[in-house]
């Protein structure tokens, strides 16, 4: 290539770089400098709102509901990474053989991914609705006498949406698993058959070993994607009732559009962005890694 | 057991938890043939008792302005993402650039993001230069994100083709321009194809975007009208179920006919960085 080329390769990236640095990019700085403002309504449409340090940030640590919102997240969290591992393992496992039809049924096990996400929130708000499906079926099996407040008592609506979001994940978890578990060799099996390995065994020193870095990029990934779970928990109880079924997202957009407290929502972004931050440093450091160990 | 028997008996085996994982889309697909009390009937039918077309019919109605809403903002978004991500995954793919490694770094952390750290800035700065309420005002707050994932998506299936191609265009004095439009984008249509499918279920599936950007109900996509529905007292839910069911058809079919290549899609995304 010419060198007067090389410079040329640039205009292939400006479009990018403009766009990313313009929206993505400086909306972040904004935010964090609205963080140290007290920014509401009035102050905003003034174009006037005075810094006041740290004292978002404080006040943000110091209100229960925000407490409260962050023990749910991280049972959020846990538990949605947890059941959908558990989940996806045994799908890619079932469907790492060929048998008929199989293309079809990994179709449609990508229906929790390609769905509408207004779609699955309705579904789940039925759902779990009072006199909505499941309740509907334990109060005819008699396992219960009086509905079962899933969405609307103090406790139940972050286990339900955590529900929600399980089956929401399994598509992604599936495909990550199932691609890693089709990379190992057969050939492995079928020695480790000849010698005598038990199904355990086989697990134990073919599958994990080999499959501990996708393992490591699943659990990453999905913690990326369900700390800032969004749509799902505002469209099943909008982080009611009474506050009670909080995310950060969900309190965040409630403060800053319901409460137009501008300033206090930026504080609990730039915590999340934060976070996200630091599993997008961690999981580039681990591909470096992987690709420096190939070449 | 025979062979084939036992693959049969596989088949099997897997019909069961795909059938779990499908029956919340059952669900909503026969709710939209019933009236609102068989849809609360205890215990729920799993077969509609008297099917009618009419709720179908109703949600189509109601739903038909939000749906051209939603085919020009999934429309924008798609041509916009394609036009920026295209030129910037062949240059990542194929070349070492000095710049490449901060630019990787910015697209996987753009394309983390949580929506709601975009959005609630974004809104406060588009409602001072009067962005708010208009179709570019969703296209662009949806390509933050899909812009970077269109990106690293075709970077990975650049990368595929052979350089030696792109050397031999080289030697005989053929200019990057050249390279690209003449090399690069034809070889590259199916894996456009696959992008294209992906970036399209994306910003047809988005609410928080519009959520948050278009309150003028002329504006609003299917999300959002569907949305209007459910928040309302007394949902119709059965108008609801089949108005989701007329927003989900068109993801839906994409993954029944070229569910291989989002699959294919959603690792290349994942793991080529």
């Amino acid at each position: 290539m010419k060198n007067s080329d090389s410079h040329k390769l640039y205009f292939f990236l400006i479009p990018l770089l403009v766009y990313e640095l313009i929206f993505g990019i400086y909306p972040l700085i904004y935010n964090l400098i609205l963080s140290f403002k007290n920014v509401n309504l009035v102050t905003y449409i003034a174009g006037t709102s005075p810094w006041v340090g740290f004292s978002n940030y404080v006040q943000i640590l110091k209100d229960t509901v925000f407490q409260k919102t962050f023990f749910n997240t991280l049972i959020f969290t846990v538990l949605s990474l947890s059941f959908q591992f558990i989940i996806g393992v045994f799908l890619a496992v079932l469907f790492n053989h060929s048998f008929p039809l199989k293309g079809l049924f990994q179709s449609l096990i990508m229906v929790p991914w390609v769905l509408p996400i207004i779609v699955s929130g309705s579904f789940f708000r039925w759902f779990f609705g009072d006199r909505g499906m499941l309740n509907g079926f334990l109060l005819s099996w008699g396992f219960i006498d009086k509905p079962i407040p899933w969405l609307t008592s103090q406790i139940l609506p972050i286990f339900s949406v955590t529900i929600a979001n399980i089956w929401l994940g399994i598509p992604f978890n599936f495909v990550l698993l199932y691609t890693g578990l089709r990379a190992i060799p057969v050939e492995l099996f079928e020695s480790a058959d000849i010698d005598g390995a038990n199904w355990w065994q086989k697990i134990r020193f073919i599958t994990l070993p080999l499959l501990k870095q996708i393992i490591i990029t699943t659990f990453t990934l999905g913690c990326i994607f369900t700390v800032k779970v969004f749509d799902l928990v505002w469209i099943i109880t909008k982080g009611g009732p009474g506050d009670v079924s909080h995310l950060f997202s969900t309190l965040s957009y409630n403060l800053a559009f319901e409460k137009f407290q501008f300033g206090r929502a930026s504080s609990i972004l730039v915590i999340m962005v934060g976070l996200v931050m630091c599993l997008t440093i961690l999981l580039n450091s681990r591909k470096t890694k992987e690709e420096s160990k190939i070449e | 057991m025979s062979k084939e028997q036992r693959t049969k008996k596989w088949t099997l085996i897997t019909l069961i938890p795909t059938v779990i994982i499908i029956f919340p889309l059952y669900f909503i697909a026969i709710g939209g043939f019933q009236s609102v009390a068989e849809i609360f009937h205890s215990p729920p039918y799993w077969f509609p008792p008297n099917p009618s077309l009419k709720f179908y019919k109703d949600a189509l109605i109601t739903l038909f302005p939000y749906l051209k809403n939603s085919l020009i903002i999934a429309l924008g978004n798609l041509a916009l993402t394609l036009l920026v991500a295209l030129p910037s995954a062949f240059a990542l793919a194929k070349f070492r650039l000095k710049l490449g490694k901060p630019v990787s770094f910015i697209l996987s952390f753009t394309q983390m993001l949580p929506v709601t750290a975009i959005v609630i800035p974004l809104f406060l700065i588009f409602n001072k230069i009067k962005l708010v309420n208009t179709y570019s005002s969703a296209i662009i707050g949806i390509s933050v994100f899909t812009i970077p994932f269109a990106t690293i998506v075709l970077r990975a299936y650049i990368q595929e083709i052979p350089i030696g191609l792109i050397e031999a265009a080289f030697i005989d004095g053929a200019s990057v321009f050249r390279v690209f439009q003449s090399i690069i984008v034809p070889l590259s249509i199916p894996a456009i194809a696959t992008t294209g499918m992906l970036t399209f279920i994306t910003a047809w599936g988005d609410f928080a975007v519009s959520l948050s950007f278009l309150n003028d109900q002329a504006m609003q996509p299917m999300g959002i009208g569907i949305y209007r529905f459910v928040s309302q007292y007394g949902v119709e839910w059965n108008k609801l179920m089949a108005g989701s069911m007329i927003y989900a058809l068109p993801p839906l079919i994409i993954a029944l006919v070229a569910g291989k290549a989002i699959v294919s899609g959603l690792t290349a995304g994942a793991f080529k960085e």
